[in-house]
């Protein structure tokens, strides 16, 4: 499993769609930003935060487009007839996913460190990171879900609508409280914008509130029965 | 032909049945195929071959009878890496080289061929660097050959391995899977080539609606479907009595030429000749064509 784990990273960094679509705009979104205008140093810590979970994010609905990639081109009904049994398969998927979702992390931290000049303790970077990388579960979960149930194209579809209103409703991009009321109760249910909430306690200094993990729990377990449902449905006929 | 001691045989169906909706893709399939055989499974479009292909391999179940690959279930031979496959409508990985891809493919095996030995067994040992969704037709269809031998199983299933190959790649595809076969592996593929079959199998099942109609050589097939064509002009007299001399099988008349089909073409010229009926005649043993449509439309006329 980790010689597919290895062979689907690759896959997926070589992928010129996900080096600039999962790494490279948020990194650029980040900077623009943060830099035009009159910026607060709390909205550079925030807004690093903010775009290194929407990477993540986009990074791992990714792996749900790659799920059904390989499905149309009969990659994943080749794997079935070689000794590699379906609960590998499907698991180095996932494992694929949460690796997948690190290069996003790690290049917005590093930009909000050296760039813009982000200070935090070491134990936060540590934790905001880890937290992170964590946290985007849930959304690889979704990826898979669409992956094994949409065609290809159907997934990149669904898969994108997902990461821009997640995010944009979630208060990736820009802070919540510039949003109207009803919106702001809206966000405050998303899986991103409690997502990013996590990382955004710790650069404040304290541990993510119970709220936050409450909500994004309750995600993790609706994406998750959404992949599951969808796998058992579907990767019969693949 | 059913053995029931010693080694079970590489693949066999008993009553095998699949039904997709009200169409009966495979109508009670028995088959064997004994270990170091080469078979072809030959079929029209839309005959059968990929649903057997599919049952073969445990891809999907069937709704009646059953199906083993070395007197197991299929999906049990797969784990055990004794099952390779070339599947029909699959394309080229993305964004793997070539040895990237064997190279995986083969470490899922317990007793895989050395890589380099299997890119030269399927010809592309010089493509190894290169990005497989890079290749020509040509080259992607034998990278999913070495694919599909790159663990050194015992059965290998090709099918329809030469679809959309031009004159030159199927020669050498051909030669390659031959090379495999001759280590003492089994192999079955599938075709709708005639000669492809008579040319490169030691045997031929030919499907037809779901069921096999025909097992046995080329010549086998060639023989039963009535050995030889006896033609003559009509030159205006009328075909009554023509399918009653000795051996005739069937007439067809073709503009003024009338074609017997005849079990024994002697007895027939005879009485031809009795008739006086001799003029352009010409005696041909019947094509594989022949035999096949012989053997297709006798299943269809049974439906």
């Amino acid at each position: 499993m980790i010689d597919y784990l290895l062979l689907e990273v690759r896959r997926t960094l070589r992928d010129v769609g996900f080096v600039i679509g999962g790494i490279a705009m948020p990194v650029m979104m980040y900077l623009l930003f943060t830099n035009i205008g009159e910026i607060d140093g709390g909205w550079k810590t925030a807004s690093m935060v903010g775009m290194a979970a929407y990477g993540a994010v986009g990074s791992a609905l990714n792996t749900g487009g790659g799920v059904a990639e390989d499905r149309a081109i009969g990659w994943l009904r080749q794997l079935r007839v070689t000794p590699m049994t379906p609960r590998q398969v499907v698991t180095g998927r996932a494992l694929t996913g949460s690796v997948t979702v690190l290069p996003a992390i790690v290049v917005v931290l590093a930009a909000g460190g050296l760039v813009n000049g982000v200070r935090l303790a070491a134990w936060q970077w540590a934790a905001i990171a880890l937290l992170l990388w964590l946290g985007s579960i849930p959304f690889t979960l979704l990826g898979l879900g669409n992956g094994y149930r949409l065609t290809a194209q159907t997934t990149g579809v669904a898969n994108m609508v997902c990461n821009l209103g997640l995010a944009v409703v979630g208060g990736l991009w820009f802070p919540v409280a510039l949003f109207p009321g009803w919106l702001r109760s809206v966000s405050a249910f998303t899986p991103t914008h409690r997502f990013a909430q996590l990382g955004t306690a710790v650069a404040d200094g304290h541990a993510p509130t119970a709220g936050a993990i409450l909500v994004l729990t309750a995600w993790l377990l609706a994406f998750g029965s959404y992949a599951v449902m969808s796998y058992r449905r579907y990767a019969g006929n693949i | 032909m059913t053995k029931t001691t010693g080694t079970p045989p590489a693949v066999s169906f008993t009553g095998a049945v699949k039904t997709y909706g009200t169409v009966r893709a495979v109508d009670g399939v028995d088959l064997r195929i004994a270990r170091g055989e080469t078979v072809a499974l030959l079929g029209r479009n839309g005959a059968g071959k990929s649903t057997t292909i599919s049952l073969l391999l445990g891809l999907i179940e069937p709704d009646a009878g059953t199906v083993e690959l070395f007197g197991a279930p299929p999906e049990r031979a797969v784990r055990a890496g004794r099952v390779g496959a070339m599947l029909q409508e699959a394309r080229a990985v993305p964004r793997v080289t070539v040895s990237e891809l064997v190279t995986f493919v083969a470490g899922r095996y317990p007793t895989p061929l050395p890589v380099a030995h299997a890119l030269e067994l399927a010809g592309i040992a010089d493509l190894a660097g290169r990005r497989v969704d890079r290749l020509s037709g040509g080259q992607t269809q034998r990278v999913r050959f070495a694919v599909a031998l790159a663990g050194n199983p015992s059965l290998i299933v090709l099918d329809e391995p030469t679809a959309a190959l031009d004159v030159e790649a199927r020669r050498a595809f051909w030669d390659s899977m031959r090379a495999y076969a001759r280590r003492g592996h089994t192999v079955l593929f599938s075709t709708h080539y005639l000669e492809e079959a008579d040319a490169h199998a030691d045997r031929i099942l030919v499907i037809d609606r779901g069921r096999i109609v025909a097992d046995g050589t080329g010549e086998e097939l060639r023989r039963s479907a009535g050995g030889n064509l006896v033609s003559f002009d009509l030159a205006g007299r009328g075909t009554e009595g023509l399918t009653l001399l000795p051996g005739v099988r069937s007439l067809e008349v073709r503009g003024d030429r009338a074609l017997l089909r005849t079990d024994d073409s002697d007895a027939t010229v005879i009485a031809l000749a009795d008739l006086g009926a001799i003029r352009g005649l010409e005696v041909a043993p019947a094509s594989l064509d022949d035999a096949f449509l012989a053997l297709t439309s006798r299943a269809m006329e049974t439906v």
